[in-house]
């Protein structure tokens, strides 16, 4: 059945479909992110990290060198894209619910671009120790960090979120290439009305401190390809245990991440209103203050149940 | 089903000069139409021009459409509709407060459709 489907035979998916997501047709539920807010509306109750992920793209991938790149297939991928300031997130995230626990997996094409810097300073051939040579090019010291990551919660309000970030630069600009995961657990809205926590604008809001970041990988490079406008597509799998409250294992084109060993923090409070969440969301950071962007082309999620 | 999306380019953020809003890219769609909202109000007013771009980088005033004026002396909203606008939109902005140090906080919506 799948191989005889050209869309499906590019993921390698568990037995039960639950989302694919191809975008082309639209945003398939993918939406900007947002803190919490008072019962008048008044969206300035929101946390400054959490109240500005800007709203996702259904982009054709043009570039000002060459015009339209396209997706993968068909035109269209989803975009996110920072704000031109340090620390900036965007984030789109998909909110669904377990019908039972088990195996979940994630997958998708995608690819990440800083923005193109045009001008006339000799300045901006080099960045983040990358020096324009012909081959290796600047702009990818400016882009910063992308996240796959999930916001669970179950058996009476038990909240944790698996997290996964590759982080092409540290916050100071030096190419990383690891993948790396958080220790703590993301700091929430409840956490900043009652006081606990007050984090600024270009936070990060995942876990914002950078030493909470422990490594899942050595370097691995990607296929930037050397310029801003150049687009190749990365595979990506992901797979977690939502019984278990576990990562399981991250693939990225030829490489597989055992993640079994990958800690997940629980949150020690319990969460209302929330039995049976299963969120995804993706997030891009700039590091640099140019504008970052991860582009997806398609995105399956399925399940063992 | 026809596409249709909404976006939310400012949510409230206070504008007390010259402004932008960010790169919206949207090619698939062949209708638009902005909001502008007076959140929290402020006397003065703010001067919105449609912007458009071929790469998202390099942009110009869209040659149909008149600047629209907006008193933010009040609570108000404000609407236009754009069309063959390429494959990007964006708002150049002016605003004016006469209260210098404090201008009008703004949502922003842009409505798109195929």
């Amino acid at each position: 059945m799948l191989a005889a489907d050209p869309a499906l035979s590019r993921f390698d998916p568990l037995p039960r479909i639950l989302t694919y997501d191809n975008f082309d047709h639209g945003t398939n539920g993918w939406t900007e992110l947002i803190g919490n807010y008072d019962g008048n509306g008044d969206l300035s109750t929101v946390d400054d990290h959490m109240r500005d992920f800007r709203p996702p793209q259904v982009s054709n991938c043009t570039f000002f060198d060459t015009g339209t790149h396209g997706a993968l297939t068909g035109d269209y991928a989803l975009k996110l894209a920072t704000r031109p300031y340090v620390g900036h997130t965007a984030v789109a995230i998909r909110r669904l619910t377990m019908a039972r626990k088990g195996l979940v997996q994630l997958e998708t094409h995608f690819t990440y671009k800083a923005e193109a810097t045009l001008g006339t300073d000799a300045a901006n051939n080099s960045f983040g120790g990358v020096t324009w040579d012909g081959n290796l090019h600047p702009s990818e010291a400016q882009f910063g960090a992308f996240t796959v990551a999930t916001d669970i919660c179950g058996d009476g309000g038990l909240r944790y979120h698996t997290v996964m970030r590759y982080r092409n630069t540290t916050v100071d600009n030096k190419l990383d290439q690891r993948w790396v995961y958080p220790v703590v657990p993301e700091p929430t809205p409840r956490e900043h009305l009652q006081g606990r926590v007050k984090l600024g604008y270009g936070d990060d809001f995942t876990a914002p401190d950078p030493n909470d970041w422990h490594p899942a990988s050595e370097p691995m490079a990607m296929c930037y390809n050397e310029v801003p406008t150049k687009v190749n597509w990365h595979y990506l799998r992901w797979l977690i245990d939502t019984d278990a409250r576990r990562n399981v294992e991250l693939q990225i084109n030829d490489t597989t991440l055992d993640l079994r060993e990958v800690p997940v923090p629980v949150y020690t409070d319990r969460y209302d209103s929330l039995e049976n969440l299963l969120n995804f969301y993706f997030s891009v950071r700039t590091h640099s203050g140019v504008r970052n962007f991860l582009y997806l082309d398609s995105v399956l999620v399925s399940v063992d149940w | 089903m026809r596409h249709a999306q909404t976006a939310v380019l400012e949510r409230g953020a206070e504008f007390t000069g010259e402004f932008a809003t960010e790169p919206y890219e949207l090619p698939w769609a062949a209708e638009a139409r902005f909001f502008v909202q007076v959140i929290d109000p402020a006397p003065g007013t703010v001067t919105l021009t449609t912007q458009l771009s071929p790469d998202g980088l390099n942009w110009i005033d869209a040659e149909h459409l008149a600047a629209v004026e907006l008193d933010t002396t009040g609570v108000g909203m404000v609407t236009w509709r754009v069309s063959e606008f390429g494959g990007w939109l964006r708002l150049r902005g002016a605003a004016r407060p006469t209260d210098a140090g404090r201008g009008p906080r703004l949502r922003i919506h842009l409505v798109a459709k195929e």
